[in-house]
């Protein structure tokens, strides 16, 4: 109110007026009173009840030992005035409060990487009083209180998991490609698991009957986010075929190469919770992902302890907003940054003590400089390199540290602000606050910084080396350890369980389409090159003719829970080879929901989500050791209430079928039948006996016998199992204890492992999850110990020698963190050996393989734009979200292209406006194409640069399919997919939304499946059309060291013309193709005959380990 | 204390416990309109120059609606256990303080008639004082001087327990946080109003207590 009102009236003590005096108010109170009360004459006798009202913190769950009968009051109890008034619903008293009784099966969430615990609460009141299995309904997930990393919470997507179990789209039984159609045509017939098992199992057999090499390449299964530890690499390898197929390089190979350069570990594992600078680079770890909830949470727990959040990042992201330093830096120039910081910190000292910043206790134990001083040859290569001017006078720590002094040197201030366009201010800011941090900054290198751009890689080589000075990478308390020191990494482990108690063989081929002989190191597969590989005859002849046996086609290729088309670059190529039979001869996707890939498919195989399907699963989220156990929540529950399934190897798919879910099955299961009835029925492959029980020779593998097994590798949890009154006794008491639990914490506070001291017990030595044979230990002149595996004639470095103990070291060749990898010469790069970046212009052209290709140098006319599509919306996780319609509903009109204000400004364009971004590849210099997007100005944004994230713009080309025989229709992608309008000539793409997500339902309100759930399918108001499919335009930009898919694009923008709509895109591929080419023959060092092994044995091979045969190579030029 | 206090208790017990429960409506704001002496408690809102410009109808979408929506269900928090617990949580639940009284006098709170989560919402607890005038009433016509001893000594408890202990802090806010005259001059009349309720209470009870003789 305004002031002068206030005046009026004098203060309100002072003003009191006498109400009750005067004349009677002619008002009726009664008439104008809401009416909440009356009288309680008619309301029934309020009954004791167990309930309590309210439980005394927000963090109530029940206790274990009452999970598995827990009654809750239903949600209206608060507005109804609880039982203390209506007593507890029961015949008596029909409108009491309504009390559930649940099971409480806990699970791992599936959604993202993180494996966050959850419980899904199964209404099982509903069916002890009916007995019919269809009431038991999974009324909501929530968190597991006893998961020691999520700690009972979960993000959104967490809580979504039961609007994608009930999905009324969701695909209710196995799918085959109608007889006679081609694929992609929408034509479909329902099958059964075991027609599918039969067809796919003798193909399978078939394919591998031959025993060729080729043979042994031509299945293919291609797994989009495991989130289980292992088991697919064994479905490969167990039939000694190597085909395991990731989407690392399209996701995470950037980050994953420079760390293994330094520790031999692909990731990091920062302790967020103790530390006092969290420096995070792009948007990941406090924003979506990556372990994003985990994560958030640690890094929440330390800001309430003072600790203090840098983020850089082009994009004002969510974390960015709340940090207490925002760098907004031009992409791919992040190495810059680092090497600013290396530079202050080698060459100055702190003002307040007069002490150097290195931290060289750390330094001098733990890094390999005594390789480089030593090494005559490269330092001489340096010097003629321009990187250092002079040798080192000696072989000392001390001369190391001068050759640090002198090489990064001219990262000034002056250089980082121009090269990445961040104000010096900023910069000296971020260079006071790292030191601040002491030895306690954390950091995570996932994402746009280190996926988007060519050198991604490099990026994090300068990054550890600023942490690794600062004595930030030891592994401590409040720092960063490495990956592999805190997961459990089991769930293929179960061998024990069957009739081969062994692990199956080393595979004796390598695959070319995985690991193409023209980038030896990528990191993982380049999958995303499958269809440009398997397309481009040319380069198949021509390492054939240089003596590889490269396959030209697949026999099989199984997408699982993967969606290859619409998730990768360039998705045109995918759909023109997917639609090829002559390339890939049968094709299944193992997926629980309709994708854009499935579209393209023979089969499509219903199994599980999160809820639905067996996985133990682990990640490093804090410095510990655990492992959750994901389970099929509604199996579970009926095994609990004394159900038993006709074939216990199939329990999973009865199960789900008994209590109308659907025929929705889980892989586990899957394969243990596909290999033991239909591959290798007679067990002439040998690849039967990997599948088969060994409790019941002949069938196969049951989930309790597999559980028992993989479990008995966990220590502590095998100990806990045995000894529980409640377990001991049962036959398969770490199962049965995994059941009720869910999540296990294995071993907790792991800092420092590398200096673990190793033990001789019983002439066994225990290092790195090997077990190695004690009276076999020689010692290199380097220090690091070698010994012969048990029950092998592999010989692997075990530890290293530290003073007068031997310790288990890093997981690097050096057992030491690697500032030099020395064996980078040996495969044709010497010059990127250690941790560098160009500082001019002519040496950038020069260093291109490790300079951006959208760095600012390209940037020529006033509308060229560097694109970030590569960040994730938090309540959207790549193709998993969109069969949840709370997802759908939160997430829509979020993904605009974020444009800075100045820019918007320079180029007219407004809030809303659609506008044309087109693609321009500056390698080759070729133009793919353009998507039409909507613009929002902000002030969120480094100027020149534009973030769209490739989250969302889904599509379909059908909105339902009619099944022969089934008289309802399936509906596909309803909650979240536009209906589009597709063109393709094997040369140009296009798309065209031509209606919305609404009008699509409205057509087909009654959705037959999961009624009850979706009454609410009326109210959908989004049409969904915020997206553009951005991934079909951009060309694939393989990394030529990494492998990875640089993400970033150069694009140039325009207000669109009247002629498009948002959503609208064309490529033209053929162009695409060109790109991927330009990228490999100019930037490229492929195999040659100087090589003897197929890459680096630095490099970790993924995922299996291959015989010595198959890693030779002769190349004949 | 004469039958004319009880019935002007009641009168004005019901017109703030709907102002403080939910948006206004035509009929509300008729009846304020309706009666001068009831209009003179709203100065501000009698005199707001918009009366001229707007209908009633397009006042209540435009203005007071709004209005409501930021100071009830936004930006304060119109709840007794807000103010009163340390934690500052809700208590929506049977744990809430003012539910065992309601439960002790038979009264029950539908809050589904309303939008409202907890029975100690202040139009709810303004509701009951009103619940509780008309109990007065019934007593006073019956003459049941026992009646409306206990009655009064309720209704002092219920104001210096949990009304007065923070609906204060409430109105406050609210008329500093209102934008228009309408909860501006609602928050001062209900301030004004609880206190002075008080003090009648207070000073009828112990001549109830006292001589156990009204002059009915």
């Amino acid at each position: 109110m305004t002031k002068s009102m206030n005046n009026k009236q004098p203060a309100f003590v002072e003003s009191r007026r006498t109400f009750l005096k005067g004349t009677a108010y002619s008002v009726a109170g009664a008439t104008l009173a809401a009416g909440v009360f009356r009288t309680i004459a008619d309301t029934p006798a309020v009954a004791e009840s167990k309930f309590t009202p309210t439980p005394k913190t927000l963090s109530f769950y029940p206790p274990l030992e009452q999970w598995d009968s827990f009654t809750e009051l239903d949600g209206h109890d608060w507005k109804r005035g609880g039982t203390l008034r209506n007593g507890v619903a029961n015949s008596d008293n029909p409108n009491g409060i309504k009390a559930t009784e649940y099971m409480l099966v806990p699970l791992i969430c599936s959604n993202c990487e993180a494996a966050c615990g959850l419980t899904g609460w199964v209404d099982i009141g509903t069916y002890k009083q009916s007995q019919d299995p269809k009431d038991l309904k999974v009324r909501k997930y929530m968190g597991n209180p006893l998961h020691p990393a999520s700690r009972g919470r979960n993000c959104a997507k967490g809580y979504a998991v039961q609007s994608q179990m009930y999905d009324p789209d969701r695909i209710p039984f196995p799918l085959k490609r109608a007889p006679g159609s081609k694929r992609g045509e929408g034509k479909w017939v329902r099958t059964t698991w075991d027609e599918a098992m039969q067809t796919i199992g003798k193909k399978m057999h078939d394919t591998l009957k031959s025993g060729d090499e080729i043979s042994k390449k031509s299945i293919m299964y291609h797994v989009g986010r495991p989130n289980e530890s292992g088991f697919g690499h064994r479905v490969l390898y167990s039939m000694g075929v190597d085909g395991h197929n990731s989407h690392s390089n399209v996701c995470s190979a950037g980050a994953r190469q420079g760390l293994t350069h330094w520790t031999g570990d692909d990731r990091p594992s920062p302790d967020w919770a103790n530390s006092k600078l969290i420096f995070l680079q792009s948007s990941h770890a406090a924003d979506a992902g990556h372990f994003f909830q985990q994560h958030a949470g640690f890094i929440a727990d330390a800001r309430k302890k003072g600790a203090k959040l840098v983020v850089m990042d082009p994009r004002m992201s969510n974390s960015a907003g709340m940090a207490d330093l925002w760098v907004p830096i031009w992409p791919g120039t992040e190495a810059a940054l680092y090497l600013y910081l290396v530079n202050r910190i080698v060459n100055e000292k702190d003002p307040k003590t007069g002490k150097d910043y290195i931290d060289h206790d750390f330094m001098k134990n733990w890094i390999n400089w005594d390789v480089l001083i030593k090494d005559k040859e490269y330092l001489a290569f340096m010097v003629s390199q321009n990187y250092i001017s002079r040798l080192p006078l000696g072989e000392t720590y001390e001369d190391f540290v001068k050759l640090l002094q002198e090489m990064y040197a001219p990262y000034t201030l002056e250089f980082a602000a121009k090269e990445c366009r961040v104000d010096a201010a900023t910069l000296s800011k971020l260079f006071d606050m790292f030191i601040e941090g002491g030895d306690k900054v954390t950091t995570y290198f996932w994402r746009a910084g280190t996926i988007g751009n060519r050198g991604g890689w490099m990026n994090v080589r300068t990054a550890v080396l600023a942490l690794a000075l600062r004595g930030c990478y030891t592994g401590d308390v409040g720092n960063n350890g490495c990956y592999g020191f805190h997961e459990i990494f089991v769930n293929a482990k179960g061998d024990a369980a069957t009739e081969a108690g062994q692990k199956p063989e080393k595979v004796d081929v390598w695959n070319e389409l995985l690991f193409p002989p023209d980038f030896p190191l990528s990191t993982n597969e380049p999958s995303y090159l499958l269809p440009h590989l398997l397309a481009d005859e040319e380069w198949q002849k021509k390492w054939i003719s240089k003596g590889l046996n490269v396959p030209q086609k697949l026999a099989v290729y199984i997408p699982r829970m993967y969606n290859p088309v619409w998730i990768n670059p360039d998705g045109f190529r995918w759909i023109e080879v997917l639609k090829r039979e002559d390339k890939m001869e049968l094709t299944f996707n193992l997926s629980p929901t309709w994708s854009e890939t499935n579209w393209y498919c023979d089969y499509i195989l219903p199994t599980g989500l999160a809820g639905e399907r067996h996985d133990q699963h682990s990640e490093a989220t804090k410095p510990a050791r655990w492992l959750g156990f994901r389970q099929p929540v509604l199996r579970v529950a009926l095994e609990k209430m004394g159900w038993k399934p006709t074939d216990p190897a199939r329990a999973t798919l009865e199960a789900h079928m008994k209590a109308g879910l659907g025929e929705v099955w889980e892989e586990i299961e899957f394969w243990a039948n596909m290999f033991v009835h239909h591959v290798d029925p007679d067990g002439s492959l040998g690849v039967k006996k990997h599948w088969a029980s060994k409790e019941d020779p002949g069938k196969p593998v049951t989930i309790p016998e597999w559980y028992q097994a993989v479990f008995d590798h966990v220590h502590h949890l095998k100990a806990a199992a045995s000894k529980d009154p409640k377990y001991a006794n049962s036959k398969y008491p770490n199962y049965e204890m995994m059941r009720d639990m869910g999540a296990w914490l294995e071993e907790d506070n792991i800092f420092k492992p590398q200096e673990r001291e190793l033990k001789n017990e019983n002439g066994v030595i225990e290092s790195m999850e090997m077990k190695f044979d004690a009276n076999t230990l020689t010692v290199e002149p380097n220090g690091v110990v070698k010994a012969k595996l048990v029950g092998s004639e592999d010989v692997k470095a075990m530890g290293l020698v530290v003073g007068d103990k031997v310790v288990e070291g890093f997981k690097s060749s050096s057992r030491k963190m690697e500032f030099f990898a020395n064996w980078m010469k040996d495969w044709k790069w010497p010059e990127y050996a250690i941790p560098i970046y160009p500082t001019t212009k002519e040496q950038r052209e020069k260093m291109v393989h490790i300079v951006s290709q959208i760095h600012h140098d390209h940037m020529q006319k006033e509308n060229d734009f560097a694109l970030n599509p590569i960040f994730r919306l938090p309540y959207n996780i790549h193709t998993r979200s969109v069969n949840s319609k709370h997802l759908m509903e939160i997430s829509q009109n979020h993904n605009p292209i974020w444009i800075a204000t100045s820019d918007a400004k320079r180029l007219n364009i407004k809030r809303g406006d659609a506008i044309k971004v087109t693609i321009a590849d500056t390698v080759s210099g070729l133009e793919s194409g353009y998507f039409i997007a909507m613009a929002v100005p902000t002030e969120g944004i480094l100027p020149g640069t534009l973030a769209c994230s490739h989250h969302a713009g889904r599509w379909k080309l059908q909105n339902a399919i009619e099944i022969p025989g089934f008289k309802e229709k399936l509906g596909v992608m309803g909650m979240g997919t536009p209906l589009y309008e597709m063109t393709m000539d094997e040369k140009e793409g296009t798309l065209e939304p031509k209606q919305g997500i609404d009008a699509g339902l409205m057509e087909r309100r009654s959705s037959w499946q999961f009624k009850e759930y979706n009454r609410d399918i009326d109210n959908i108001w989004w049409d969904g059309l915020s997206g553009s499919w951005q991934n079909a335009v951009a060309p694939t930009h393989p990394d030529p060291i990494s492998g990875a898919h640089a993400w970033h694009q150069k694009v140039s923008i325009e207000l669109a013309g009247t002629e498009h709509k948002i959503g609208d895109i064309y490529v033209n591929y053929d162009n695409n193709m060109k790109v991927y080419q330009a990228w490999r023959d100019k930037l490229a060092r492929p195999l040659d005959s100087t090589n003897t092994t197929r890459r680096p044995k630095e490099l970790k091979r993924p995922v299996w380990a291959l015989t010595d045969k198959a890693w030779s190579v002769n190349i004949t030029d | 204390m004469k039958i004319e206090d009880i019935e002007n208790r009641i009168a004005l017990y019901g017109l703030i416990s709907r102002l403080m429960m939910m948006e206004v409506d035509k009929t509300f704001l008729e009846s304020i309109h309706s009666d001068e002496a009831i209009l003179e408690m709203f100065p501000n809102y009698r005199d707001w120059s918009r009366h001229q410009e707007l209908s009633m109808d397009m006042l209540k979408e435009k203005y007071y609606d709004v209005d409501f929506a930021n100071l009830f269900l936004m930006h304060l928090v119109p709840y007794e256990s807000f103010y009163t617990r340390e934690d500052q949580m809700i208590e929506s639940g049977g744990d809430n303080p003012v539910v065992s009284l309601y439960n002790a006098l038979d009264f029950r709170a539908e809050l589904d008639k309303v939008r409202v989560v907890s029975p100690d919402h202040i139009g709810v607890e303004l509701e009951f004082m009103f619940m509780l005038c008309q109990a007065l009433k019934k007593a006073y016509e019956a003459e049941d001087s026992e009646g409306i001893k206990e009655i009064l000594e309720i209704q002092k408890g219920f104001l210096k327990d949990h009304l007065l202990e923070w609906a204060p802090m409430f109105l406050i806010n609210m008329k500093k946080e209102s934008q228009t005259p309408l909860y501006h001059d609602g928050a001062e009349l209900v301030l004004e109003f609880l206190l002075s309720d008080y003090e009648y209470v207070t000073k009828n009870l112990p001549t109830a207590v006292e001589t156990n003789a009204f002059t009915f």
